[in-house]
């Protein structure tokens, strides 16, 4: 029950006692607290010891009345009708924000039930279900109700009710507001609409057509492309809705793969908003005429999909044909540039097992277990045989080789493009080098068993793993001469860089002595150096810590090694 | 208009000092809306361990007010434990809603 506003009945005699509210308050209020209380204007009301019934002093009538004003006021601003009906449904009164009357269409409502009303959208069952919902006495919000007014239009409204009781506790009716929300309904009614058009449209075109979810799963797709379910050597085009379009683009089969490797990589860059439309042409092997062009597009919005992928047969198509082979390169490009861009984008993952199909990988995952390594840690020394090889994500790991009596000279430097145990790949069981972990981080580490096992059953792993090796053995040949002819401040410069591109950050933690050690050269020589580069402001370093300020100062400063080593790099990675 | 707050349940069964507490009140008139607020804001600030609030509308429960004996509305009372305890008006004399809710000595 809503006390404010049965409120009036209840105190309406208080107002009238107000002239004698002295000799009340010290005829029933005998505590000196309570008093003190009143005299503060701390106290609402005064309880009538012999009826229980609440006398409210004179602020609180009048707070309580505003109260109510306020809220009537609110309840009209918020409903176009309010309305009251007596214990069998009937209405009692309505009266309208607008019309002030209790007309429904030039018909009085007064002493009708709101199923004699000419609503037309609701079923015997309905109100039924409405019916009883009243016998139970229970509240209701926003019935929507449609009708035609007069001029023939359709009109919606929402109508909430809710139950009232005496004091007795005894049900009296229904008290309650209705709004009319045919704007509302309509705003509502014509995307529905739009969206039919726009399903009728696609139907209707002739190109093959399908929406995918972030996943890469269909959640839409045309007529065309639903004919074209099961046809082969189209790239997956008419995959049922459903079924994950990305995950057959990665298995396509044979002289589709080149074709799928690519669409998917572009359709996953698509999805992860790095760009807006990928376009790819694909070509017929023998002859290299061009067979379909497909592009990717970047849906936007709320909605699930994030991708429209529309497919076209090329024949017939002259204008601009492009060369079969820059369509290989761009198709290749993409997908390395996705590969490297999934990469970044984890900000964790390793360039080798980025660069594996997802099939291959999927396969390689049972073997791979994560696993922190910390500064300072040792993964092999030279001579021991390989237990476990590390697929860095964000660590760095340095290869250093160690001839009798003399310092460690670092040879190789690996982070997430590469492997440590990369021997192991070539079929030797034993590390020539020493790994020792220069830069805490992530890898992903596989038991040499498995890792054998898991090379012999992936074509593309053995092949990325080879190219890794020459690219490894390309850096140590590099370093080998470097380290013999260029000056500390050169090699330093190089090894900054070197670790920069490797843990994909400015700044890295490293202490001198370390650096010596890398560079096989004492302490003091690498002091010299780092403070030649400071002054020329291309570094800054504290405690430790170094930051690169200027990497093309600091690229022009180091001997060529760098840019031979990462020049192969880059060529190998597209 | 029923309001029934039971909050912050003891932590543990070891902490067996729930205060039991009754606020009557008159719909929504001022000091009846303030005093709710003062109560609420020192049990948050107080009775973390454990605490029950019935807030009694006397609009509501005539008789209630009736048969609980209460004389004013807002008014506070300490049920449990022992000793029980009154405070009239709305409550925002805060030091005497500790004293009577046996709190003041619980230092923040």
């Amino acid at each position: 029950m809503n006390p404010e506003l049965d409120a009036p009945k209840q105190y309406s005699s208080a107002l009238q006692v107000t002239p004698g509210f002295e000799d009340l308050i010290r005829r029933l209020i005998k505590g000196h607290p309570e008093r003190q209380a009143i005299e503060s204007g701390q106290v609402d009301a005064i309880i009538d010891p012999a009826t229980g019934r609440s006398i409210l002093l004179p602020a609180a009538q009048e707070a309580l009345r505003e109260d109510q004003a306020r809220d009537r006021s609110l309840v009209r601003l918020s409903s176009d009708w309010q309305w009251e009906k007596d214990k069998d449904y009937r209405f009692v009164s309505c009266k309208g924000a607008t019309s002030g009357s209790s007309e429904f269409e030039g018909k009085t409502v007064i002493g009708k039930r709101l199923w004699d009303l000419p609503f037309d959208n609701m079923s015997k069952v309905d109100w039924q279900g409405h019916r009883s919902e009243l016998e139970r006495h229970a509240p209701y919000r926003d019935l929507e109700l449609r009708a035609r007014d007069r001029a023939g239009r359709v009109r919606y409204f929402s109508v909430s009710g809710e139950p009232i009781f005496d004091r007795q506790g005894q049900f009296t009716g229904y008290r309650g507001t209705a709004r009319d929300i045919s704007n509302l309904k309509l705003a509502y009614a014509s995307p529905q609409e739009s969206t039919g058009i726009a399903h009728a449209t696609l139907d209707a075109l002739a190109a093959q057509i399908c929406v995918l979810d972030s996943a890469g799963t269909v959640i839409l797709a045309n007529r065309a492309w639903r004919a074209f379910a099961g046809a082969k050597g189209c790239v997956g085009i008419g995959v049922p809705e459903g079924a994950n379009y990305l995950a057959v683009c990665d298995n396509a089969g044979e002289g589709e793969r080149v074709d799928g490797i690519a669409i998917a990589a572009g359709i996953r860059q698509v999805i992860a908003g790095e760009r807006e439309l990928f376009r790819h042409h694909g070509y017929d092997g023998p002859s290299g005429r061009p067979r379909f062009m497909l592009t990717a597009t970047g849906v936007s919005g709320d909605g699930a999909g994030r991708v429209a992928i529309s497919h076209e047969k090329a024949s017939g198509r002259e204008d601009g044909e492009p060369l079969p082979g820059l369509g290989y390169t761009v198709a290749r490009r993409a997908a390395i540039a996705s590969h490297a861009a999934i990469a970044k984008r984890a900000a964790v993952a390793n360039t080798l097992l980025a660069a594996m199909p997802l099939e291959e990988y999927q396969r390689l995952e049972a073997g791979l277990e994560p696993v922190s390594l910390t500064f300072g840690d040792v993964l092999y020394e030279p001579g021991d045989s390989i237990q476990h090889i590390y697929f860095p994500r964000d660590c760095l790991i340095s290869l250093l080789t160690q001839v009798e009596d003399h310092m460690a000279l670092e040879v190789g430097l690996v982070g997430s493009e590469g492997m440590v145990g990369i021997p192991l790949a070539l079929g030797i069981g034993t590390s020539t080098v020493r790994a020792l972990v220069q830069g805490t981080g992530a890898a992903m580490r596989m038991e040499a068993g498995r890792f054998q096992l898991a090379l012999q059953q992936s074509p593309t792993l053995q092949r990325e793993l080879h190219r890794y090796a020459h690219l490894l053995m390309a850096q140590f040949t590099q370093t080998a001469a470097c380290n013999r002819f260029h000056v500390v401040e050169a090699r330093l410069a190089r090894w900054l860089l070197m670790t920069r591109d490797r843990v994909r950050s400015d700044q890295f933690q490293l202490t001198q002595e370390f650096l010596a050690d890398m560079l096989g050269v004492r302490r003091v020589g690498v002091t010299n150096a780092a403070s030649a580069l400071r002054r020329r402001k291309l570094i800054e370093y504290s405690r430790g810590n170094i930051r690169i300020l200027d990497r093309k100062g600091l690229s022009a400063a180091s001997c060529g090694c760098y840019r031979i080593v990462k020049d192969l790099f880059d060529a190998a990675q597209g | 208009m029923r309001r029934k707050r039971a909050t912050g349940k003891a932590a543990s069964p070891a902490v067996a000092t729930v205060v039991v507490m009754r606020l009557y009140i008159s719909g929504n008139a001022p000091n009846s809306v303030r005093a709710i607020a003062n109560l609420e804001a020192i049990c948050e600030e107080y009775l973390k361990d454990g605490y029950k609030l019935e807030i009694v509308d006397v609009f509501e429960q005539p008789i209630r007010a009736l048969t609980d004996g209460v004389l004013v509305t807002p008014s506070l009372a300490k049920v449990s434990p022992a000793p029980v305890a009154n405070v009239v008006g709305n409550l925002s004399d805060r030091s005497n809603v500790l004293l009577a809710l046996g709190i003041e000595r619980r230092a923040r």
